[in-house]
């Protein structure tokens, strides 16, 4: 268990060496001037330098990003379960979901910047826009796949709808669930800075690289772009741990607790 | 001698549209009996198991269990199937005590009993093993202990050997017959596989299609416990060809 840990940590970091050495290799051997494209490290310099500039900005993304996310994963089950629950609903609704999906989300920014003003508020509504949709779907796959013979057993048992619906369905949705909001996090982060560039009055990432592009500032530009990057792998890192908790049946062969029972090998 | 039967069909019938899946059948079964039913697809057996688990209700008749009229009452019957039907997130105990958990809430009490028959039955080491770390054969012993956990009396179990191996099933129905015994339930069992039958049961019932109906009832008279040696005997043979030709028409030259 540790072991593999580890190996994957060692992966990780290998294959984060081996990005920024063909990032090096292609400025360097290229020859690419400097305001074109920096090297890594020169990236990392330009954000530790202005460090006390950017951490609150990076900060104030990370919220858009998890409240925007979280909003967006509680009203995708929401939708999914109803969908699935509700036939008619199902079919009303399923068209008009896939209708949100193919607006450019681009295009949505403006005006929801004139109803919802230039703080938070556009920004959640985006990320959650972009996260519901993946999280809908995969919850909706998994109820609809739950084995239909599991659900007659139950009723041959004599469980009430809602029992069944708690004690099996629910359990059967969630690594479904875990797909859909691993792809949500991947996508959080680009929602809230499309959210930003769209909307921002004072200072945010998404500004700050903005103005350091205008002063051909490449070192900042591309160091704001790794802390974005930074930001949704954090993310997404964070969900993928909380899905190996929560999925245990998945990779282990006997559960961690033991309530009763006595030992077990 | 109606004390005796635990189950008892009267008049029992079933159509879908104007194929009848199985015409009048009057049936009892005597408590602590173990019978079996055997009878080509679409003979109604499904039907019949349906009916008597709450799952469908019949056109006319009625099912009564320990003289309690059951039709259409769900919740009254252990019940199955080929398919293990294991949930993959619970541990062994917890698919045991499942049955309790879907019809109210669990208790100290129910995962204490688990734990006995579970150790009772030979799955003590596995109590914690989630399911997919199981073999098949395994897994089949879970379900039936699951079946065993929620105390009905009478136990519907459809072709639960139906997808092992031929080895593995013949210990899986040694299993079973000794699990039946010390556990004192009564079972309806379908199979297609006649030697199957006949190794479990005190009675054989077969069946037949179009219309759907029970064209005989043999008394399987061997003597218990049954092991390899009665599979071979000539007694064994008899009960054996006497059911393939009612299933076949007449068996050899």
């Amino acid at each position: 268990m540790k072991s593999r840990l580890l190996r994957n940590v060692l992966g990780s970091l290998l294959s984060f060496v081996l990005v920024m050495g063909i990032w090096q290799a292609i400025v360097v051997w290229g020859q690419v001037a400097p305001y074109i494209a920096p090297r890594p490290l020169d990236a990392f310099r330009a954000i530790s330098g202005d460090w006390s500039t950017l951490w609150p900005l990076t900060l104030w993304t990370l919220r858009e990003t998890v409240y925007g996310f979280l909003a967006g994963a509680v009203l995708g089950v929401v939708f999914g379960i109803v969908m699935h629950k509700i036939a008619m609903l199902q079919r009303v609704l399923y068209p008009i979901l896939i209708v949100t999906q193919a607006i450019p989300i681009v295009a949505l920014a403006a005006p929801l910047v004139l109803m919802l003003g230039f703080n938070l508020g556009p920004k959640i509504v985006i990320v959650a826009w972009i996260v519901f949709f993946p999280v809908t779907v995969n919850v909706l796959d998994g109820l609809t796949h739950v084995d239909g013979d599991l659900l007659t057993l139950a009723r041959v048992l004599g469980a009430r709808r809602w029992r069944t619906f708690l004690v099996i369905e629910v359990p059967a949705a969630i690594a479904p669930l875990f797909s859909g909001l691993k792809i949500g996090a991947t996508y959080a982060v680009t929602g809230a800075i499309i959210g930003e560039m769209a909307a921002s009055s004072g200072s945010s990432l998404a500004l700050y690289q903005h103005n350091a592009n205008a002063n051909l500032n490449a070192a900042a530009v591309y160091g704001t772009t790794l802390i974005m990057t930074a930001i949704g792998i954090s993310w997404f890192l964070l969900i993928v741990s909380l899905e190996f908790w929560a999925t245990p049946w998945r990779r282990r062969v006997t559960a961690r607790r033991r309530r009763i029972g006595g030992k077990h090998k | 001698m109606s004390h005796q039967d635990l189950l008892r069909l009267e008049a029992l019938r079933k159509s879908f549209g104007s194929t009848v899946a199985l015409s009048d059948t009057s049936l009892n079964v005597q408590r602590g009996s173990f019978v079996s039913i055997v009878g080509p697809s679409g003979c109604g057996k499904s039907t019949l198991f349906n009916m008597i688990s709450g799952l469908e209700r019949p056109d006319g008749g009625s099912i009564l269990i320990d003289d309690r009229d059951v039709t259409t009452r769900t919740g009254q019957v252990g019940y199955m199937m080929q398919k293990d039907l294991l949930v993959p997130w619970r541990t062994v105990l917890g698919n045991i005590t499942l049955g309790a958990r879907l019809t109210r809430r669990l208790t100290y009490d129910d995962r204490r009993r688990a734990v006995d028959i579970a150790q009772r039955y030979g799955l003590g080491d596995f109590l914690h093993h989630y399911p997919m770390a199981l073999s098949g054969g395994m897994r089949q012993r879970v379900a039936l202990m699951r079946t065993l956990a929620l105390d009905h009396e009478l136990l519907l179990l459809d072709e639960p050997f139906g997808a092992l191996d031929a080895q593995t099933r013949f210990e899986m129905q040694q299993w079973l017959l000794s699990v039946w015994r010390e556990s004192e339930r009564t079972v309806l069992f379908i199979t297609h596989d006649v030697d199957e039958a006949v190794f479990l049961s005190d009675r054989v019932l077969v069946m037949s299609s179009r219309p759907g109906r029970v064209v005989d009832d043999i008394t399987i008279d061997l003597e218990r416990p049954r092991t390899l040696g009665t599979l071979t005997s000539a007694v064994f043979n008899g009960y054996k060809s006497q059911i393939l030709e009612h299933l076949h028409g007449r068996v050899g030259p």
